[in-house]
């Protein structure tokens, strides 16, 4: 038989299609290992959840996931590709994103809409689903679903088209740099927690009349140490997702500027440990350890691709530190029920990161053409930026929702377990009931039929 | 129901069922979204119902 030697244009096709097809493989596992995030979330908030709670805190995480996914299909990807420069759209650029537009399906010519779309709802779903747990065992669950589409399939992926796009104002304007998505992803979420937290008012029970706070325990530590730990391995997939591979070149950044996967293998470890090692120090206590690997990571998350990797491990350990006393401060002295501490881990950590990547990597050069390096008045205004865009809604929906009466659980279904009044079903109905006699007898029949 | 947009493979660009009927895309969309907000109307609903005996 005889065999013919490929022509230049052969190889060059497939050489393009082997990049092509490399660059889907990528993003496809980075969004599989995202989902992990959510595996860990589910299990780290409802292990923070009492036991009457456990089931009702699992359905709302999970119903945030899936509202995000359509909600994004149908309005977020749009905002990204379009709402870059502020407030005005550009509708040239946001037609690929429109719901009924050929990109949005199945194409045999386009690889890279629904592979980072994919990525995109993920980072989506992780925004609610930070905002999910400072909010458990008191609020609605319909209303914590409308604040969580608001939040996961507009508010974020507004920030993200402002400081997470290669044409973003805040990058063209001031320079701004944030690899790791510590700005629109973790301050945005952190800070709209934060605003409905306010207006959602503590647990009952959370504070003494004096304003003494009451710590409560949820009913499985070892469940949320886990699913924390399940959020790290997760964490993993979401970095990756923070990187642009083209398939032929060099990897980049979203902002454009070169990278290594080596780069952020060094400092997403090294402030992984700081956080670990910082929140040992100044709790002693496995779940703030955790947490402060994640405050660790979002505190270098700005720059775990330019930092040498010892400073990545000392802004760790800045975050592991401050993510507690944060959350302390904020319980004390504002009577504040963030029940994991979201702000603290996401808002303060993301706030650390952006500001700590204009004191440490000023003077990197951008390459987008126009924009300025990166300094420290350009990190510090961005960080204040996304700081407003996550609270200002978060704060100004929910206190129209309260004013509604319709933010919150009434009290005696909040004192009564939400599992029994609105899933209804029991977490562990063979060893500790989660309802007690007080219950409607109508209930009580209804979930011994369930 | 043909639902293809697509009569052979070669030179096909976007092949998703019915990419070549915008009046079926809105409708399926415009469904996809009533389902979604249904979705959370029916979740108020249900929530009413649930704390009439919580008040």
């Amino acid at each position: 038989m005889e065999q013919t030697a490929p022509t230049l244009a052969e190889l060059q096709t497939l050489i393009e299609m082997t990049g092509t097809i490399n660059m889907e493989v990528f993003y496809w596992w980075c969004t599989g290992l995202m989902i992990i995030i959510h595996a860990g979330f589910l299990a780290y908030e409802m292990g923070a959840s009492r036991l009457k709670n456990a089931l009702a805190s699992g359905v709302k995480n999970i119903l945030a996931f899936a509202f995000i996914i359509p909600t994004f299909f149908f309005f977020g990807w749009w905002i990204y590709l379009a709402m870059y420069n502020g407030f005005t759209p550009d509708y040239e650029a946001g037609a690929a994103g429109l719901p009924w537009s050929m990109n949005m399906g199945p194409n045999l010519t386009d690889n890279a809409s629904g592979i980072f779309w994919g990525a995109f709802v993920l980072f989506a779903a992780t925004t609610a689903s930070i905002f999910s747990g400072a909010v458990i065992e008191r609020i609605r669950m319909s209303s914590f679903l409308i604040l969580a589409i608001i939040l996961g399939s507009v508010v974020w992926i507004l920030g993200a088209a402002w400081g997470w796009h290669p044409s973003g104002w805040l990058t063209v304007e001031w320079g701004f740099h944030d690899f790791g998505a510590a700005g629109c992803v973790h301050m945005v979420a952190g800070f709209f927690a934060l605003g409905v937290t306010i207006n959602l008012g503590p647990r009952i029970g959370r504070f003494l009349a004096d304003g003494t706070p009451i710590e409560i325990k949820g009913h499985s530590m070892p469940m949320t140490i886990i699913g924390l730990m399940l959020i790290i391995v997760g964490f993993f997939g979401f970095l990756g997702g923070c990187i642009i591979y083209a398939g032929s070149a060099q990897w980049t950044t979203i902002f454009g500027t070169p990278v290594t996967l080596s780069a952020v293998s060094f400092n997403t470890l090294m402030a992984l440990s700081g956080g670990i090692i910082g929140a040992y120090f100044v709790t002693r206590q496995p779940f703030w350890m955790m947490s402060g690997a994640l405050a660790g990571i979002i505190s270098a998350a700005p720059g775990l691709d330019l930092y040498y990797p010892p400073l990545a491990f000392l802004l760790g350990i800045s975050g592991g530190v401050i993510a507690p006393l944060a959350d302390k401060f904020i319980t004390n002295k504002f009577k504040v029920d963030d029940a994991v501490g979201a702000f603290a881990v996401h808002g303060m950590g993301g706030l650390i990161g952006l500001i700590g990547l204009g004191i440490f990597a000023s003077g990197f050069p951008n390459v987008i053409e126009g924009a300025p390096d990166v300094s420290f008045t350009g990190q510090l205004m961005s960080a204040g930026v996304m700081a407003l865009l996550g609270f200002v809604p978060g704060y100004g929906l929910s206190w129209v929702m309260a004013k509604v009466n319709f933010l919150r659980v009434p009290p005696k279904a909040e004192e009564m377990g939400l599992d029994i009044v609105e899933v209804p079903l029991e977490a562990y109905p063979e060893s500790v009931p989660a309802y007690s006699s007080e219950m409607p007898a109508t209930k009580v029949t209804a979930t011994a039929t369930a | 129901m043909n639902s293809s947009p697509i009569t052979t493979w070669e030179g096909a660009e976007a092949y998703f069922t019915f990419a070549d009927s915008p009046t079926a895309i809105m409708v399926i969309l415009g469904l996809a979204v009533l389902a979604t907000a249904g979705a959370v109307l029916a979740s108020v609903l249900h929530e009413n119902h649930t704390y009439i005996d919580y008040k």
